[in-house]
Formats: C-alpha cells, sequence, structure tokens
C-alpha cells in the first residue's frame, strides 16, 4: 500500500499548484468554471455498485484500493500510467480517489456478459472523485458498462485509464445520466496497442455541468479505437465533449461519431483533434459530429481538428449543426402526426446511424430507450 | 352534397408578396374526381398545399370548408384526421425512420386506441399486394434514396391505409411507367367511391383513362379558367392551353 500513499501525497502536491482552468486554457475554453467554489463540496463515503455475471478465473472486478493492497503487482505498474496528473481534475483525483474500479481480465481471457459499475452520488452536495483502471491483457476480451446514476446534486470528477493491451478488444461504454444540478468531470485515456480494439460508446443525459475528455492514443500497429458519441440535452444544460485519436502507430484506424440533440437553452461542445504522429503512416482517421438543435436558442459547437505529421494518411472529418426540417415536418404532419410526434419521429431517426454501430442489441435497446425518454 | 368547398381562395408564399392563387372556387363531393391540368406554375401545387396546410403559404383571403368544418383554422395533422390526404409531387425523405414505423404511427394518429400490431402488420401486408410494392419496402427508411416511382407508390400505399375521405393526387402519374401507372390507378379506384372525393392534378390524359375524371378543370396563373367534363381533357391533350392562354 505505500506506493498509493506516496502516490496520492505526490498528486496533492501537484494539485495545490495547479489553479481551477479558466476559458484562456486551450481545453475550457467552451466551458467557463468562474464562480463553481470547488470547496463547498464535502468528501463522502464510497457509493460504487459492482455488477456482473459469473466471473472467469483470474478476472477481477473490485475496489481499486482494496485491488491496490491485495495486487500491486497489478495495480502499481498501470495505475496512474496512462494518466499523469499535469492536469487541474486529474491531479485532483490522483490525491483523493475513493470510489476505485479495477477491471483486470487476464491474458487470453474471454468475459462474455457485461462487467458493471454504477457511481451515484448518494448525499446532496458531495463530491465524488471516482476512478477506474481497466487492464484487458493481450488478447482479453470484455464489456464495461461505467454508469452514472442520477443520485444527488454534488460534483463528480473521474479519472478512467484503459489499458487494451496487443490483440486485446474492449467495448467500453460511458453512461451519463446524473442528476440535472450535478457537475460532472471525467478524464477518460486509452492506450490501444497492437491489433488491439477499443468499441467505446459514450452516452450524455444528465448533468448541470459536463465535462469528459476521451482520449484514445493508439499506440501498436494494426490497432482500431471506435467512438460512437450521442447525446441529448435541455434545459440549461451544458455539456462539453473533448476527444482525442492520437495515432502514434502505423496501419490504425480511427473512427469517430457523435450525434447530439439541444433543446431550450442547452449547449453541447464537441472538440475533436487527430493527431498522427511522424511515422505513423497508413493512418485510417475518421471523426464526424451532428447536433440537432430543437429551439433557437439551444447552441452546439463542432470543432474539428487534425494535426498530421505523417504523409501517407487518410484523415476526415464532417461536422455539422442543423435544425428540423419544416419541410419534413409538414409531411410527417399532414399523415396525422402532431407536431410532437413527428418530432420525435425524426429525431428517433436522426439518432439511428449512431444507434447501428452498437453492436450488442440489448445495449442498442437501452440506450435508445434512454435518449427517447429524455426527449419526452 | 357538397364535401369540400373552396370559395374566392387568395394565397401568397408566407415570405413574400407575390399571389399565387388568385381567387379559386371548385366544389369536390364524395365520389367525383376531379382534374386539374394547367400549365407548369400555374398554382397546382400551391393549391394542394394550401389545402393541406405547408406553413410556407398564407391565404389572403377566401374559405375552405369540409363538411362544413372550417379547414383554414387547422394545422395539417387536423386535416388529415377530418379526411384529407395529400399525395405529394415530392415526397420527403426522413433517414432513419422505417416506412413500417412511419405508417404505424400515422395509423396510430387516426385512431383512438392504438392499432394491435399484427392486424396492423396485416393490413400494410394487403395494401403492399393491392400495389405490388416489395414487402420488404417496410424496413427501409422512409423515402430515403427511393426512386420516384418507389415514392409515388409509397404515397399511395399511405392512402391505402389512411382511407380519406378526400385524396388529392398532385402528378401522382408522373414518373410512373406503363404497368405502375395502372397499379396506382387500381389502388386510387379501390378507394374513390360513396366515402372518397379525388383531385387529381396532372399534365396527361394517360393517367384519366385509368382514374376517369367526371369534372376537368383548366388552371391558369392561379385561377380557374374553365371547367367541363372528361371530354374537356381530351381537347387539352390535343390542343394544349394557348386558347386558355389568350383568356387570361
Ligand atoms: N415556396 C415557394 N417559393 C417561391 N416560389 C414559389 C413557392 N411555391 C410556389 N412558388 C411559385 O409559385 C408558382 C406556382 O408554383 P406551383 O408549384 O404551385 O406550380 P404547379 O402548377 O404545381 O407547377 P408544376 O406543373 O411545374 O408542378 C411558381 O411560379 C412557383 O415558382
Ligand atoms: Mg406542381
Amino acid at each position: 500500500m505505500t506506493f498509493l500513499a506516496d502516490r496520492r501525497r505526490d498528486a496533492a502536491e501537484r494539485n495545490a499548484t495547479l489553479g481551477v482552468p479558466t476559458i484562456s486554457d486551450e481545453h475550457w475554453r467552451y466551458t467557463n468554471l468562474r464562480g463553481i467554489d470547488f470547496g463547498a463540496f464535502a468528501a463522502a463515503p464510497s457509493s460504487v455498485v459492482l455488477e456482473s455475471g459469473a466471473l472467469p478465473a483470474g478476472v477481477l472486478l473490485m475496489d481499486l484500493e482494496q485491488a491496490a493492497a491485495e495486487h500491486p503487482e497489478l495495480v502499481e505498474p498501470r495505475l496512474g500510467a496512462i494518466v499523469s496528473t499535469d492536469e487541474k481534475f486529474a491531479a485532483e483525483n490522483a490525491a483523493l480517489w475513493n470510489d476505485g474500479v479495477l477491471v483486470y481480465v487476464p491474458r487470453g481471457v474471454v468475459v462474455a456478459e457485461p462487467l458493471r459499475a454504477r457511481f451515484t452520488i448518494a448525499d446532496a452536495g458531495a463530491a465524488q472523485q471516482w476512478r477506474v483502471l481497466v487492464v484487458a491483457e493481450e488478447g482479453a476480451r470484455l464489456t464495461f458498462i461505467e454508469e452514472h446514476g442520477e443520485g444527488q446534486p454534488g460534483y463528480a470528477n473521474g479519472v478512467v485509464e484503459l489499458h487494451v493491451d496487443a490483440g486485446a478488444r474492449v467495448e467500453y461504454v460511458t453512461f451519463q445520466n446524473r442528476h440535472r444540478e450535478t457537475l460532472h468531470f471525467a478524464t477518460h485515456r486509452a492506450h490501444v496497442a497492437r491489433d488491439a480494439e477499443l468499441d467505446w460508446v459514450a452516452v450524455a443525459l444528465g448533468a448541470r455541468t459536463g465535462k469528459s475528455r476521451m482520449e484514445s492514443r493508439l499506440t501498436g500497429p494494426g490497432s482500431s479505437a471506435k467512438l460512437t458519441g450521442a447525446y441529448v440535452l435541455d434545459g440549461t444544460q451544458h455539456v462539453d465533449l473533448d476527444t482525442t485519436q492520437e495515432h502514434d502507430a502505423p496501419h490504425a484506424t480511427s473512427d469517430l461519431f457523435f450525434k447530439g440533440v439541444l433543446n431550450d437553452r442547452s449547449r453541447a461542445v464537441w472538440r475533436g483533434v487527430i493527431r498522427v504522429a511522424e511515422g505513423a503512416q497508413r493512418t485510417d482517421a475518421y471523426q464526424e459530429n451532428r447536433s440537432l438543435l430543437l429551439s433557437p436558442s439551444a447552441h452546439a459547437d463542432s470543432i474539428p481538428g487534425l494535426e498530421i505529421k505523417a504523409n501517407d494518411v487518410r484523415c476526415t472529418h464532417a461536422a455539422t449543426i442543423g435544425r428540423v426540417d419544416a419541410e419534413a415536418l409538414y409531411y410527417l404532419m399532414s399523415r396525422g402526426l402532431d407536431r410532437e410526434a413527428a418530432e420525435k419521429l425524426i429525431v428517433e431517426g436522426f439518432f439511428v446511424d449512431a444507434l447501428e454501430r452498437i453492436g450488442a442489441e440489448d445495449l442498442r435497446e437501452t440506450i435508445r430507450d434512454a435518449l427517447l425518454a429524455k426527449l419526452q | 352534397m357538397a364535401d369540400l368547398v373552396i370559395r374566392n381562395l387568395h394565397a401568397k408564399i408566407a415570405d413574400s408578396d407575390k399571389e399565387i392563387l388568385r381567387g379559386i372556387d371548385l366544389t369536390v363531393s364524395r365520389g367525383e374526381i376531379h382534374a386539374i391540368m394547367g400549365p407548369n406554375g400555374s398554382g397546382k401545387s400551391t393549391l394542394s398545399h394550401v389545402l393541406m396546410g405547408h406553413p410556407g403559404y398564407e391565404v389572403t383571403s377566401g374559405e375552405v370548408t369540409f363538411d362544413g368544418t372550417d379547414v383554414l383554422e387547422l394545422g395539417p395533422d387536423e386535416r388529415s384526421k377530418l379526411g384529407l390526404f395529400l399525395c405529394f409531387q415530392y415526397p420527403y425523405a426522413v433517414p432513419g425512420v422505417t416506412v413500417a414505423n412511419f405508417l404505424r404511427t400515422a395509423v396510430n394518429a387516426h385512431r383512438d386506441t392504438p392499432i394491435r400490431i399484427p392486424e396492423f402488420r396485416k393490413q400494410m401486408a394487403d395494401a403492399m399486394d393491392l400495389l405490388e410494392v416489395d414487402r420488404k419496402m417496410s424496413s427501409r427508411y422512409l423515402n430515403d434514396g427511393f426512386s420516384g416511382g418507389e415514392k409515388k407508390r409509397l404515397e399511395i400505399l399511405q392512402l391505402a391505409m389512411l382511407k380519406p375521405q378526400l385524396a388529392i393526387l398532385d402528378e401522382t402519374d408522373s414518373g410512373l411507367d406503363i404497368d405502375a401507372l395502372q397499379i396506382v390507378a387500381r389502388g386510387v379506384n379501390h378507394h374513390v367511391g360513396a366515402d372518397m372525393g379525388a383531385i387529381v392534378i396532372t399534365h396527361y390524359q394517360r393517367i384519366l383513362d385509368h382514374i376517369r375524371p367526371s369534372h376537368v378543370h383548366v388552371l391558369i396563373d392561379g385561377r380557374i379558367v374553365r371547367s367541363g367534363g372528361p371530354e374537356l381533357a381530351h381537347e387539352l391533350d390535343a390542343a394544349g392551353y394557348a386558347s386558355h392562354m389568350a383568356e387570361v
């Protein structure tokens, strides 16, 4: 356990030197934290719930603190190896994390049933420092669902590190449905090794202010990352999704497809960078973001970006922000659907191509239902 | 029996002053089929959209009633429930929404209690068979990537399932091959009768050989300049609109 205590102390020292980011910080240009008193949130006892089917031998789904004590050989080299403490929220989390989860699937082992961790804030005004460490060793396969339930209003700050080792396949689901007054912050970062696959689905429905960094680094040749996002916001919700597709190795593929529907005065920001390192030839990278605005006061920002240092690559991006087509609405209404029903059908149709990317049918249905329920 | 009554209808595009319909009078009763012919740009589609409640047009004067109800007060959905139906000249695509899902939602919008799925499936299958539409079409996205002819058949399929009291067919014949035209006509004839009247907008006599009109009207420059029986369509087919243009 000493390694953990040392780490926490170092992170706390680092955290003390870092101020809350302002809109002059590159990653915080679209999310203003001014006026938020982070000190007002009280530390709370752990409230994470873990669920799984029967686990094959050697597979671990357990409390991270306990894992650090019982399996230090596993946790020490992996924890903090992907997400550094250079950034305020990551440093704070590294010092204070409480709701921690280890997902470990040994070499070659396939876990058929999804593994799930449900994070909720149990007491109003509480801070939840949540943390996930996923280790999928060579050739392992797993599905992990990181779910954020409604709970009470508070402040949630998380760090997720995904080690997808050579030839492994990880399906990762982030389902954020926090309380409408909760502040939700997340720093996710994945390392995807040679011939490994990361299939990542992110759903955002809740929170007052949400900021998620979703970073995929393709470290080995032949690796791939498929990133699917779907979000529905209303009221004055503000959600900022900050993605990277970092191609460090040749012959890797990344494919990002995010779709969002915005109602009332809500605001969504998607900022995505495809970064191709020198030598990452034959990179195939794609990013697409489509936003549908249901109200004149809703607002979306789509900021795609390419930073390419290799010459033999294919990188493309597309972004649109649109409104419900008045002619399509009229067409459906002329068949007897009232405005609400017609709009609902159009929005349902809008999400279909994102949903079609989700392979598991029950998961697809659950996510579709959640998106539609939010639209009611 | 006077079912649809249009009196001195004037309409313009909502965001311009240009008047497109300049005083239309027309009465269509159930069991009657009224053909409206006229040159491009004369206002035929505008009339059909104004009758259906397109938000892009504004009625400046006149009235439209259906069975005595003021139609112009109603939204497109309420007009549909009243029994009006427009076969669009250019149907819209709605990606991601399957034909079956759309049809079921539309059928349910016309009912107090939702239709049971097996009953719906049967109705849809029957209508598809009548119109010789491939049943696989039900799982495609509404008009998305459909050929011109497929779109027109789907319009008639909707008519067959919603069973309107008054159908407006806006150039449903355009882009159809001979076989498709006969199939579409069969679908329409199946429903026209004691319960349904129809307005058939067309440029060609051809469709009128299959859907036989009781009345024919010539619409030029936003006005009905001449009305007559079926023989008028033949006359127009042979002589064109030139002699009528002079009257405007
Ligand atoms: N939304 C609109 N915006 C601008 N002009 C319009 C609009 N709708 C109709 N018009 C104009 O009004 C006139 C009548 O158009 P409409 O589509 O009703 O003609 P039509 O008789 O159906 O012609 P066609 O035989 O080519 O289908 C045309 O000059 C057309 O350009
Ligand atoms: Mg027309």
